[in-house]
């Protein structure tokens, strides 16, 4: 019986075999940091093609169960999202992704990135894991996805552990996630055979310290007028310590080279895009279609993405001082810091003060809620920012979007709706 | 609504569903009683209740339009709370003393922020509700409700004793009781009243004090004890969904010739199937026990899908059921997802079911009685 699963792993390793070719023989700009997120890839499918055929145990596990835990505890695991989340650039399937998800019996008014969670899960696209660690925040469709894989034909049967997030980010809240994370340790242990080194656990966090603090260092230089970041590597610091390389040194090797060039431009006074004319917020994760959308803002509009949610984190550095600190910290890391869990989950107030500061701090023109229809709480939130872009002074504009999905609102009308808004409200 | 039912109890029930602020209430306010709104099932009655105030689950009967809160909430958000919203901010809550709130879905809430924001409340409180429901998790929740004693107690200035609480978890516990027998009738082959009557009673539970809404549905269950309703039904069904409050949206379902004699929805028998443990150690972690674990949950808890479904089957045979309607209201991920995985569950164990998405104010009533009627005739009645 042919495996599915593992046939589709060495068919994305490919990809990333050929990615890579091409940025090596092809360089520009920023292929210095390019080509380790590649790299990064790249090694990660290698390994799950190896776990498979030799047999050894593999987890499906998500972003914000802290990764360093599965590092320190050599564990090979996956994220099920994670084709769905590289675009149609590292995921050449992408579109016919999509249409399987259109072929589900479920509406599509749910997450296109949950439907093809479960197009994939249902179609043994993904690799069969021995365990499953899941994410049941920060949506109501995360947690439904999870309920669906436990039940599908393919994985019925799997011993699965989800975290628990409490809704607030007080200290009770933080040590009662604290708990959940050592339960999931417990969980892992019981169906890996791995345990959990405190001193390795040490060495990993201590090198994301060294990633966050470097990643800090980079937003702090994102404040300057013209900004020298570039748009193409924003999703790098978010892969990097919450998916792959998590406590690797070359992650490490890859924040110190991003943080360079930006000190470089900063120096020299310029910025990544010569003539910056718009400093824009795009206050959500960036579109896997966005290598379409962003290059016309820079050319067209002369706008740059100053900031974003793949980018904005608070930088909790853990205290490795003791087991109890590195649990606690890492507990607030993953439930204050991680891409759309800070802003969504919770109340309204987190992501209300994120954006008063980063409008400040960041010297923002524009804010843009794409308004992912998957983001229902956005969406129910979209009152509160526009008020306190009304205080602020700063223009707002709610497009409309499917981050996963261009067919929904196609890059060409967004383009045109941004030209619009930039238009009648003066800017550019 | 119409009825054919001629008694008095159930009149003043049918009344209670149709209105925000119902006869009953409107005394209860005027003789200076306080009245607590609170959102999602999962909000324990009990503790607003051993207050001295009456619980009032929200909802968005009477709405017409959504033309103030479609500046806080998107097109992609659940018409549940647009309505809501927009009574808030139109003044239709404003008989309500206080809100509590939880972390129920997406949707609903951010209408705790919206409110906290943009309306000034006195008193306003969000829980946190655990997704699972382990043991860890009722500890966690146990903690939740202590807090939230603590809060309305100090707001409303009312010491809650265990005993107040005892006291409120056997009053609540009586009113499930009455109403589980109400639900008893059902099984008859003719029973004597139908879903959307049974809605109407079930909703009035949440509007009332329950001292006197139990008062009432002792009445109701004498005058129809022994009493059959017509028959002539061409199927008896099962109702399955979240936040469904409209009798009028069941009546269309019953009026093409299926009779709804049960459900699992959270204004019908997830209510009220099991009870408080009234043995318990503490009344507080009794409630958290109770409302995590014990009762049949809703589908954004996590792990319970089997449960929930199991619970589903059972209820279809204990009632003989012929189908299963799944209801849900559009861009409601959890029960679009969990109707998905139900609708695999039921037909491995032999029994149809339709799946409709609705919006919250009944509407498209004739696209709705063609689909009921294509779903029976597709079961051969």
């Amino acid at each position: 019986m042919v495996d599915k699963g593992l046939e589709r792993t060495i068919a994305e390793r490919d990809h990333f075999e050929f990615l890579l070719k091409f940025l090596e023989e092809s360089p520009y700009e920023t292929s210095h940091l390019l080509i380790p997120l590649v790299k990064a890839n790249l090694e990660h499918y290698k390994d799950t093609v190896r776990y498979i055929e030799e047999g050894k145990p593999i987890i499906a596990s998500y972003f914000s169960n802290a990764p360093e835990i599965f590092t320190a505890m050599d564990i090979h695991w996956y994220c099920p999202v994670s084709a769905a989340f590289a675009g149609a650039g590292a995921n050449p399937y992408l579109m016919n992704d999509l249409e399987g998800a259109d072929k589900l019996a479920v509406s599509s008014d749910i997450c296109t990135l949950l439907r093809m969670a479960m197009y994939y899960t249902e179609a043994g696209l993904l690799p069969r894991p021995t365990a499953i660690v899941g994410m049941i925040i920060p949506c109501d469709g995360i947690v439904a996805l999870h309920e669906a894989s436990r039940r599908s034909k393919q994985w019925r049967g799997i011993p699965m552990f989800a975290p628990d997030p409490p809704y607030f980010t007080d200290e009770r809240s933080i040590d009662y996630f604290a708990q959940e994370l050592r339960r999931m340790v417990d969980f892992l242990t019981e169906h890996t055979g791995q345990k959990l080194d405190i001193g390795r656990l040490r060495e990993v966090v201590e090198v994301t310290n060294e990633q966050y603090k470097l990643w800090q260092e980079i937003n702090e230089l994102r404040r300057a007028v013209p900004c020298p970041f570039n748009w193409g590597v924003g999703g790098g610091p978010f892969a990097l310590t919450q998916n792959r390389w998590v406590g690797d040194l070359r992650g490490l090797e890859w924040f110190k080279a991003a943080l360079a060039d930006s000190e470089k431009l900063v120096k020299a006074g310029k910025g990544w895009l010569e003539n910056e004319k718009i400093r824009l917020l795009w206050f959500d994760v960036h579109p896997t279609w966005f290598f379409d959308l962003a290059p016309w803002l820079e050319e067209e509009w002369k706008a740059v993405i100053v900031m974003d949610m793949f980018s904005y984190c608070p930088y909790t550095l853990v205290d490795t001082s003791s087991e109890e600190t590195m649990f606690h910290d890492l507990a607030k890391r993953n439930l204050m810091d991680t891409t759309m869990i800070r802003q969504a989950v919770g109340v309204a107030d987190n992501f209300a003060s994120d954006l008063v500061r980063i409008v400040k701090d960041y010297k923002i023109d524009c804010v843009v809620w794409p308004a992912h229809m998957g983001h229902k709480d956005g969406a129910a939130s979209v009152g509160i920012m526009r008020e306190i872009c009304r205080d602020l002074g700063v223009p707002f504009l709610s497009i409309g979007i499917d981050t996963f999905d261009p067919r929904y609102t196609t890059p060409d009308e967004v383009k045109n709706t941004m030209s619009q808004f930039f238009t009648a409200m003066g800017l550019g | 609504m119409e009825t054919n039912l001629k008694s008095k109890a159930f009149q003043e029930f049918s009344n209670a569903a149709e209105t925000l602020v119902n006869p009953v209430l409107q005394r209860w306010k005027d003789q200076g009683g306080k009245v607590v709104g609170y959102f999602c099932s999962t909000v324990p009655e009990e503790i607003i209740t051993a207050a001295g105030l009456t619980p009032f689950r929200m909802r968005a009967t009477g709405s017409t339009g959504t033309e103030e809160s479609d500046a806080f909430y998107s097109s992609i958000n659940c018409s549940f709370p647009r309505h809501c919203f927009n009574q808030v901010l139109t003044g239709d809550f404003k008989f309500l003393d206080g809100i509590v709130c939880v972390n129920s879905c997406d949707h609903v809430r951010r209408i705790y922020d919206n409110w906290k924001r943009f309306v000034p409340t006195d008193f306003i409180e969000m829980m946190s509700l655990p997704r699972k429901t382990g043991p860890d998790q009722v500890g966690w929740y146990t903690e939740e409700l202590a807090m939230l004693k603590d809060k309305v107690g100090k707001h409303f200035g009312v010491e809650i004793t265990d005993d107040r609480l005892w006291e409120a978890v056997k009053l609540h516990n009586e009113t499930r009781r009455l109403q589980k027998k109400l639900y008893e009738l059902r099984k008859q082959e003719k029973p004597p009243i139908t879903g959307a009557e049974t809605l109407a009673v079930m909703v009035a539970g949440t509007a009332m004090p329950k001292e006197q809404y139990n008062e009432k549905l002792r009445e109701l269950l004498d005058e129809l004890s022994g009493t059959e309703g017509p028959g002539g039904h061409r199927a008896r069904l099962l109702i399955v969904g979240g936040i469904l409050d409209d009798p009028a949206y069941i009546k269309v379902i019953e009026d093409q010739g299926g009779l709804v004699v049960t459900d699992s929805t959270c204004f019908g028998s997830r209510l009220m199937w099991v009870e408080v443990d009234e043995n318990a150690s503490d009344p507080i972690s009794a409630l958290a026990q109770y409302y995590l674990t014990d009762r049949p949950s809703c589908p954004r808890m996590y792990g319970e899908h089997d449960n929930r479904a199991q619970y589903v089957i059972d209820m279809c045979r204990e009632f003989n059921c012929d189908g299963v309607i799944g209801e849900r209201l559009i861009f409601c991920d959890s029960w679009l997802v969990e109707h998905y995985m139900l609708g695999q569950d039921l037909k491995a164990a032999g029994i149809p079911m339709l799946k409709l998405d609705r919006e919250y104010l009944t509407s498209g009533i004739g696209q709705l009685r063609t689909r009921v009627q294509a779903f029976l005739e597709t079961m051969g009645r």
